[in-house]
């Protein structure tokens, strides 16, 4: 791009400063207490102020609001999004970027002030304009602009209640080397694999297909967990191995809390079981509260794969009725 | 907060630590929060839109983490407080599989306005910073 | 059969460096100053020394310590493997040395840096390249791979099975930060604690919470250890090792031995306590203090048992009587242990458990102490000593 089509360029974008993406409009729905009830539980709220209509009753406030990081939610234009959003100033302006190259996004700063709380029965109303656009920055990213959008919001009697600034990167993705670097592949770890070796890697093969089995001598058939070369009963070196039915029962048990290990979900618990067979196996539990976890409750394991590349064997309680 | 109390300005002083919060980022987080926030953007439910940009997975949307951040100065504040700004800075996705651990502590204190800011990060156990910025909450003066 | 080192060898040296979250210095550095700390307490030269023993965790060769110390020869050297189960093993390599006079005068040392470098908190999986990854592979897929994780596995059973709860639990905790508070060398130094603070804090891995487990710590101990006659002409009195020992039970792993028809016991400790007695001709009433391995806080209740303070299932009871306190049957871990104190492997152990023998610990009981026992890590091979004066 010459100089003079960078000037044209960012002549075109900055006619955008100051164009309105939505008049004021009124949300389809006023602030009620069934939406603050579903977003108040997914976040894990408990703030009496937004669902305890006795609590708000008696509180400074005299009634129930909504929480303020909702502000937003209430003119929120629904499933349509699904297939495309309107076009509007800012998908025009967007659409100009992404022609220029500039098809990266990000976004990189939002931030919402409060001047007058709402309550259920009162109605949000949005109006939405470009504020501004930065000089052309060179950044981790590439290069791009940064555009802001201002959105303010009154309520039905035409107070001011909040505003709240966004803003977007819009940059060139810079090329990408061939093998990018290990920083840069997003990947979400997945559980620390047993290393495999002469002594087990027969047993975690045969996990990968599905299966527990348990080693058992085959000079005396003691059956034995972990594998190890050796039969410490007889001495004998051979070998075979049973498949287990993974019914089993908890000795002991751990819920793990700290340090959270990448790569593994929580709430986690880990667990001695007994097997049916009679050897031990060190596993997790899951399928009920780990506080239902206990000594001596009868489980039953599946072997499931985990993660994207780790089959492992899980026990849920044998009262679920899960089969392996 | 059970018992629902709220703090007074007059018990804050800058540097006091907000009890730190562990999130669990799960599907069901992620998906319901987009719902939550009326946020359908594909990203959001349809893990093969999210890997199309380049992610593993669904990931949590700016509201949610908008939401979080507030419940944890308020969870630390009691109830009576009000909300007067919330100033994120947009880190690494919440994807997951990963736990978001928060924490935080007072920087500004003002006796006056009893309006305290506090400085809040987010950061996931797998790419770090998620969402750093400050929340702006009015107090009454006592508790 | 018991081999017959009683009072072969006297501990005459004790050093630690400083404890911190972050020394700034290389393991290296910390070995070489605690090293050279307990030379100096001995009144010797580091040219005294022939003969080294610590753990094969240990990232400090000999050889390094030796040159960097300027020792020169070296006629003994050996290590002990399993984690904090060395503790004791050392002084019990260092005892075998100089009682068969293998070497002279031998220091035993450990030095890391527990917080700022490698943490045991973040569990096993990184840097373990030898066959034992093979064992922690049964447990690390399922997110079984920190040290508090394999010892809640083994007090929730044990719990269950004796009844002993929670506060059997904190008095440990308690008891121990007590003391520490009072120890400037303690992390805990000058705080407070107490079972509402216990209660909040943290679950690590249930049941165990954040004061139920020691601090990750950098820092470095050493003791010298020599023969009593080389003892009778040094500075310090000398504190001789009565009997020690070291055992391995039936079906023994690290950290995991789930595979015991009843796994929440620990056998290895119960048949090193039989030997150690053995060889001292000393019995449970003789010893006046301890220091007993505290990683984690149940495990000195196991301890107590296996060393016969008590019956099975009875350290409950017997640590809510008061008994680790200053003024109790077993005044224990005197220097905050490794709870409040500092986490180095167990060897700030042997330091302390020879200042109770000494009579300089910093919470010195007040009674006579004629003996003292110390102990190793638990949950792996382990085993422990008696200490007491010199004759």
């Amino acid at each position: 791009m010459t100089a003079n089509e960078l000037n044209a360029f960012e002549d075109e974008i900055n006619a955008f400063v100051g164009r309105e993406v939505c008049p004021p409009t009124p949300a389809k729905d006023d602030v009620n207490t069934a939406m603050i009830r579903q977003w108040t539980e997914i976040i894990g709220d408990t703030n009496p102020a937004y669902t305890n209509e006795a609590w708000a009753a008696k509180s400074t406030r005299g009634k129930s609001i909504a929480p303020p990081a909702m502000m937003y939610v209430w003119g929120q234009e629904g499933f349509a999004v699904t297939t495309g959003r309107p076009a509007d100033a800012q998908a025009d302006l967007v659409s100009l970027f992404n022609k220029h190259g500039y098809t990266g996004v990000l976004g990189t700063n939002v931030k919402q002030e409060y001047f007058k709380e709402v309550s259920p029965n009162d109605n949000v109303v949005m109006e939405m304009v470009i504020d501004n656009i930065s000089e052309r920055k060179t950044t981790g990213r590439g290069p791009g602009y940064f555009f802001e959008t201002l959105s303010t919001f009154t309520n039905q009697h035409g107070e001011k209640i909040g505003t709240q600034r966004f803003k977007v990167l819009k940059f060139i993705p810079q090329e990408q080397p061939a093998a990018p670097a290990a920083e840069d592949t997003l990947q979400v770890p997945t559980r620390i694999a047993s290393p495999r070796g002469h002594d087990n890697k027969w047993w975690w093969d045969a996990c990968d297909a599905g299966k527990v089995l348990i080693q058992r001598c085959k000079s005396c058939q003691t059956l034995r967990h972990p594998p190890r070369p050796m039969c410490g009963e007889c001495q004998s070196m051979e070998w075979d191995s049973i498949e287990s039915t993974l019914d089993g029962e908890v000795l002991s048990h751990t819920e793990l809390h700290h340090p959270k290990i990448p790569g593994y979900q929580y709430p986690l618990v880990c667990a001695v079981i007994r097997l049916g067979e009679g050897t031990n196996i060190v596993s997790n539990v899951v399928g009920c509260d780990p506080s239902a976890v206990h000594i001596g409750m009868q489980v039953k394991g599946k072997v499931e794969q985990v993660d994207e590349k780790t089959m492992l064997p899980q026990f849920y309680p044998a009262s679920s009725g899960i089969r392996s | 907060m059970s018992d629902h109390k709220t703090l007074g300005c007059a018990e804050i002083s800058v540097g006091d630590k907000l009890p730190s919060l562990d999130i669990d980022i799960t599907t069901g987080l992620v998906v319901c929060g987009a719902l939550a926030t009326r946020d359908f953007e594909p990203v959001h439910h349809d893990k093969t839109s999210a890997v199309a940009t380049g992610l593993p997975d669904v990931f949590m949307n700016i509201l949610t983490s908008q939401g979080l951040m507030t419940r944890f100065a308020t969870d630390w504040s009691g109830p009576e407080a009000v909300v007067k700004s919330l100033d994120l800075r947009l880190g690494a996705p919440n994807v997951p599989g990963m736990v978001m651990t928060m924490t935080g502590a007072v920087t500004a204190v003002d006796p006056g306005t009893g309006v305290v800011e506090v400085e809040v990060l987010g950061e996931n156990n797998i790419w770090g910073m998620h969402m750093q910025g400050s929340v702006e909450l009015a107090l009454p003066k006592e508790a | 059969m018991v081999a017959n080192v009683k009072d072969k060898a006297v501990i005459v040296g004790i050093g630690n460096t400083k404890f911190s979250k972050e020394s700034g210095v290389s393991e290296l550095s910390l070995a070489v100053q605690a090293v050279k700390a307990a030379i100096d307490d001995a009144g010797l030269k580091p040219s005294d020394i022939d003969g080294m023993a610590t753990f094969t965790m240990d990232t400090n060769d000999e050889i390094e310590v030796a040159r960097a110390l300027g020792v020169g020869e070296l006629t003994f050297y050996g290590r002990s493997h399993y984690g904090g189960g060395a503790a004791t093993s050392c002084l019990h390599q260092a005892t075998m040395a100089v009682a068969t006079g293998m070497a002279e005068t031998v220091v035993v040392y450990r030095a890391l840096n527990g917080r700022s470098g490698h943490r045991f908190s973040g569990g096993v999986a990184g840097d373990i390249t030898t066959a034992d990854a093979i064992h922690w592979g049964w447990y690390m897929p399922y997110g079984l791979l920190t040290p508090a994780s394999w010892v809640a596995m083994f007090t929730e059973r044990w719990m269950h099975n004796t009844g002993v709860t929670k506060d059997a639990l904190f008095e440990v905790a308690h008891s121990t930060r007590v003391y520490g508070a009072n120890n400037p060398a303690a992390f805990f130094y000058g705080r407070s604690f107490d079972r509402a603070e216990y209660d909040a804090a943290r679950t690590i891995a249930s049941p165990l919470q954040l004061f139920d487990c020691c601090q990750e710590s950098d820092g470095g101990s050493a003791v010298i250890v020599t023969t009593p006659e080389r003892a009778r002409d040094l500075k310090q009195p000398g504190v001789s090792v009565r009997g020690v020992a070291q055992c391995a039970a039936d079906n023994q792993e690290q950290m995991t031995s789930f595979y015991r028809e009843e796994f929440a016991g620990i056998p290895e400790m119960e048949r090193a306590a039989e030997n150690v007695y053995a060889m001292s001709g000393l019995t449970v009433d003789d010893i006046d203090a301890a220091v007993i391995y505290d990683a984690f806080s149940p495990i000195v209740l196991w301890q107590l048992e296996a060393w016969g303070f008590c019956g099975n299932g009875e350290s409950g009871d017997f640590v809510l009587d008061g008994a680790l306190r200053t003024d109790g049957r077993l005044p224990t871990n005197t220097h905050g242990g490794q709870l409040s104190e500092a986490y180095i492997h167990g060897v700030n152990g042997i330091v302390e458990a020879t200042r109770l023998v000494r009579g300089t610990s910093v919470n010195q009981p007040a009674k006579d102490v004629n003996h003292a026992l110390v102990t190793s890590g638990v949950g792996i091979p382990t085993g422990g000593a008696i200490l007491g004066k010199m004759n």
